[in-house]
C-alpha cells in the first residue's frame, strides 16, 4: 500500500491521527516553554504520571453509568484525568510548602503513590470490566491509531484556548515569568495567573497522554523547549519556535509510526510502532541537533569559537617567538609550541602566504607586517606588565603568566588608556624596552 | 513454598534493600535521578541482554545480564545527564527529563523491534507480583546483601557524601565515586525488582518509608533503619490485603500497587499522627 505525504492530513482514517498529534504536540511545547524558563520540567513528569488513577477511574465509572457509548469515552479519560492530576500538584504544593519535603523528593513520592492507585484501579479493571481495559492499559504509551474525528475537535479546542490565553496574556506573563516582584507591585494578578498557567499545562498534559502517553508526556513537554531555547533570548521567539518544533516533531513521530508499523508487518505478522517513542524521539533529535548546532549557543559553535581563539594565539605566539631572536628554524619553532608538527608545517604555510612570514636558508624570518604586528604584541605584553607592577602592585616575579593570557585580549582602546595611564611608558619592570606603537598596522 | 510466602518474602526483600539506599537518595537530592534510571534500565536491559546472548548465550534474567544492564543503564544515564549539564550547558532539570524520556523512548522502540511485543514495556513499568518464583526471591535476597555489604562497608563515606562534601574532600574521600556507587546500588535495585514489582514500586519503596521516618526520628542509623521496617510493615499488609480482597470480593489488583497506594496511606497518616503529637508542644512552648 502506497501512502503519500498529503494523505496524513485528508484521508479519512489517517488524518485524525495525524492532526491529533499535531494539535496535542503544539499545547505540550507551549506550555513547556513555561515550566522550562521557570526550572521545573520535571514537574512534568509526575503530572503526567498522576492523569493516570484518574483516567482509569473516569473510564470505569464511564462504563458502569454508560455501558454502549464507548466512543465517548475519551470525555471520562480527559474529566477524570484533570481531576486526579489537579490533585497531585496540590498534593506536591503541600509536601513542599507544609511538609518540609524538598522538591526531588515530593515530585517522586507523588509520582509513585499516584501510579500506584492507577495501577491498582487498572488491575481492578482487568478483572470487573475487562471489555474496556484496552481503553486505559492504551494511555501508558499511547495510541495514535485509534483517534476519530471527535477527537481532533476537541484536542483542537483545548490546544487553541491554551495558545489563545497565552497569545491574550503575554505581556502579563513576560512581566511575571522575569520579575515577580516587580509585576506583583504593578498591580499584575500574578497568583491567578499562575493558577491559570497550570490548569492550561495540566490540560495539555490530559490531552498529551491519549497520543504520547504518561509515561512519556514529559519528553514531549520538555524536548521542544530545550530546543527553542538555543536559538533565541526572547519569549515570543521562544514560543514560536517551540511550537513549530513541536508540532513537526508531533507530525513526524506520528509519520515514522505509520510507515514504521507499515515497513516491518511486511515481513510476515503485524506489528505496531507505538506513536508515542517515535514524538518523543523525534522531539529529543531535534532537541540534540540545536544543542550541537544552534548559532551562538550550540556546542560546535561555541567549540569553533574556542579553537579559532587558540589558533590567534598560536599565530600570535609564532610570531612573537620570532621577533625576539629575528629568525628561527623549524625544529626551534616545533621546541617553543608543543603541537603536532604537522598543523605547525600548515601555519607557517598560511602564515607565509598572508605575507606575515618569509623563508630564507630553512630559516623563518619576520616581514615587514610580521614585524609591525608582533612588536605590537610584545608591546601589549609589556604594557600589562607595567600596569600590573605598577598600578596594581604585583610581585615582578609574577606579572609574566598573566601578561602572556591578555596580550591576545587587549583591545587597541584599552591599549590606549594603558598608555596614557602609565604617561607613555620605554620600559618594563624587567628592564626590557617597549616598542612604539605603530599607527599603520595591517590586518587583524 | 506458597506463593503468599514467597510474594511477601520477595516484597520485604526489595523493601530493605531500597530502604538501605533510598535515604541517601533522599538526602542528596537525586530521588528524580532513581526515577530516571528507572526508566532507562529499559535500554539497559536490553543492551545488556544483546550483548550477552550473542557472547556465551546468556538469558534474559541471568544475574550477569542483569547487573552488567544495571551498569550499563546507570552509567548511560548519569553520563549523559553530566554531558548535558557541562558541555551543553543546559539547566539541570530539562537535561535529566531529555536524557531519561528519550533512553525510555529507544528501549521501548527496541524492545518493540526485537520481541513484536508493546506489553513488554508495560510489564516493565507495572510488573506483575502475581507470577513470582523461587529465582525471585534469590535474585532479591542477593541485592538485599549486595546493598547491605556496600552501605556498611562504605557508611562513611555515604554519609560524608550527603551532609559535608568538603570534609569529605578533605579526608580524601572520592564524592563522584560513592555518589555513582549509589546510583548503581538505585539501578541495580530497580532491575532486580523490576520483573517482581515493577519500577513504580521501587520509586515508592526508596522515597516513601524514608519520608515517613523521618518524621519521628532525625538520626541516619534509626531513619535507615526504620525505612526499611516501614517498607517491610507496607509490604505484608499490601500482600495481605489482596489476598483479602481477592478470596473475600473476587477482586485480584496488582499487588505492587497496593503496596505503593499504602505506603502513600502510612505517610498521610503519619503526618496526622505527628500533628498530634506536636500541637502541646506549640501551645507551650517553655514547657520543654
Amino acid at each position: 500500500m502506497m501512502i503519500s505525504f498529503w494523505d496524513f492530513f485528508i484521508d479519512p482514517v489517517l488524518r485524525a491521527p495525524t492532526w491529533g498529534c499535531i494539535l496535542m504536540c503544539l499545547a505540550s511545547s507551549l506550555m513547556g516553554v513555561l515550566i522550562f524558563l521557570r526550572k521545573r520540567s520535571l514537574l512534568a513528569e509526575t503530572l503526567s504520571h498522576a492523569t493516570y488513577p484518574g483516567a482509569v477511574i473516569g473510564v470505569s465509572v464511564f462504563a458502569l453509568l454508560f455501558p454502549l457509548h464507548e466512543e465517548w469515552t475519551f470525555i471520562a479519560v480527559l474529566g477524570g484525568a484533570f481531576a486526579s492530576s489537579w490533585l497531585g500538584l496540590k498534593a506536591i504544593e503541600w509536601m513542599e510548602e507544609k511538609g518540609k519535603v524538598r522538591t526531588d523528593a515530593a515530585l517522586c513520592f507523588v509520582l509513585a503513590v499516584f501510579f500506584g492507585v492507577g495501577i491498582v484501579a487498572a488491575s481492578a479493571m482487568q478483572s470487573a470490566l475487562p471489555v474496556w481495559q484496552k481503553q486505559v492499559q492504551m494511555l501508558l504509551f499511547g495510541q495514535a491509531a485509534t483517534m476519530t474525528d471527535v477527537h481532533i475537535a476537541i484536542y483542537g479546542c483545548l490546544a487553541l484556548t491554551a495558545a489563545l490565553f497565552l497569545f491574550l496574556t503575554f505581556r502579563p506573563l513576560q512581566s511575571s515569568l522575569f520579575d515577580r516582584d516587580f509585576s506583583i507591585s504593578a498591580g499584575i494578578p500574578v497568583s491567578i495567573l499562575d493558577r491559570i498557567l497550570f490548569w492550561l499545562l495540566l490540560i495539555s498534559l490530559i490531552v498529551g497522554i491519549r497520543s504520547v502517553g504518561v509515561v512519556l508526556m514529559s519528553g514531549m513537554v520538555i524536548a521542544p523547549a530545550v530546543a527553542a531555547r538555543q536559538f533565541s533570548n526572547r519569549l515570543q521567539t521562544l514560543f514560536g519556535l517551540a511550537a513549530l518544533f513541536g508540532v513537526l516533531s508531533g507530525f513526524l513521530g506520528n509519520y515514522l509510526s505509520v510507515m514504521g508499523s507499515l515497513a516491518f508487518s511486511q515481513q510476515g505478522q503485524k506489528m505496531t510502532l507505538p506513536t508515542g517513542p517515535m514524538i518523543v524521539l523525534v522531539g529529543t533529535i531535534f532537541a540534540l541537533l540545536s544543542l550541537m548546532f544552534a548559532p551562538k549557543r550550540g556546542l560546535a559553535f561555541r567549540i569553533g569559537r574556542i579553537l579559532a581563539f587558540r589558533l590567534r594565539c598560536l599565530r600570535e605566539n609564532i610570531l612573537k617567538g620570532i621577533w625576539k631572536k629575528e629568525s628561527l628554524s623549524f625544529d626551534q619553532l616545533k621546541e617553543a609550541h608543543q603541537i603536532s608538527p604537522l598543523f605547525l608545517r600548515y601555519v607557517l604555510f598560511r602564515m607565509k602566504r598572508e605575507g606575515w612570514l618569509s623563508r630564507k636558508e630553512k630559516r623563518f624570518g619576520l616581514t615587514f607586517d610580521g614585524r609591525q604586528k608582533a612588536a605590537s604584541i610584545v608591546r601589549l605584553h609589556r604594557l600589562w606588565e607595567l600596569y600590573l607592577a605598577e598600578s596594581l602592585g604585583q610581585q615582578v616575579e609574577n606579572v609574566h603568566r598573566t601578561a602572556e593570557e591578555m596580550e591576545h585580549i587587549l583591545t587597541p582602546e584599552i591599549e590606549e588608556r594603558l598608555t596614557r595611564l602609565l604617561a607613555n611608558p620605554t620600559h618594563d619592570p624587567h628592564h626590557q624596552p617597549i616598542p612604539e606603537k605603530h599607527e599603520s598596522i595591517l590586518g587583524n | 513454598m506458597a506463593a503468599d510466602e514467597l510474594q511477601i518474602a520477595v516484597l520485604a526483600a526489595i523493601a530493605i534493600s531500597c530502604g538501605l539506599i533510598g535515604p541517601f537518595l533522599v538526602l542528596k537530592r537525586v530521588t528524580m535521578f532513581a526515577n530516571s534510571l528507572s526508566h532507562t534500565i529499559l535500554l539497559g536491559i536490553a543492551a545488556a541482554y544483546l550483548f550477552t546472548s550473542t557472547l556465551w548465550g546468556g538469558g534474559l534474567f541471568d544475574i550477569s545480564t542483569l547487573l552488567i544492564g544495571a551498569f550499563a543503564a546507570a552509567l548511560i544515564t548519569a553520563f549523559l545527564t553530566e554531558v548535558l549539564i557541562r558541555l551543553f550547558r543546559l539547566q539541570e532539570d530539562a537535561s535529566v527529563g531529555l536524557v531519561f524520556t528519550a533512553l525510555f523512548a529507544l528501549g521501548i522502540t527496541v524492545v518493540t523491534l526485537f520481541t513484536r511485543d508493546v506489553h513488554i514495556g508495560i510489564e516493565a513499568v507495572v510488573g506483575n507480583a502475581d507470577v513470582l518464583q523461587f529465582r525471585d526471591l534469590k535474585l532479591a535476597s542477593l541485592l538485599v546483601c549486595m546493598n547491605l555489604g556496600a552501605v556498611t562497608l562504605f557508611y562513611k563515606q555515604f554519609q560524608l557524601a550527603c551532609f559535608d562534601r568538603s570534609l569529605a574532600q578533605t579526608l580524601g574521600i572520592s564524592c563522584g565515586f560513592f555518589h555513582f556507587l549509589l546510583l548503581f546500588l538505585a539501578a541495580s535495585t530497580c532491575i532486580g525488582a523490576f520483573r517482581a514489582v515493577g519500577v513504580l514500586l521501587v520509586l515508592a519503596f526508596l522515597v516513601g518509608p524514608f519520608l515517613i521516618a523521618r518524621l519521628f526520628c532525625h538520626r541516619l542509623p534509626q531513619l535507615v533503619f526504620w525505612s526499611c521496617a516501614i517498607g517491610v510493615l507496607a509490604s505484608v499488609f499490601g500482600v495481605a490485603l489482596s489476598r483479602h480482597l481477592l478470596s473475600a470480593y473476587d477482586l485480584a489488583l496488582s499487588t505492587g500497587g497496593i503496596v505503593a497506594v499504602l505506603i502513600g496511606v502510612f505517610y498521610v497518616a503519619a503526618i496526622f499522627i505527628s500533628r498530634l503529637k506536636r500541637k502541646p508542644l506549640t501551645v507551650h512552648p517553655k514547657d520543654q
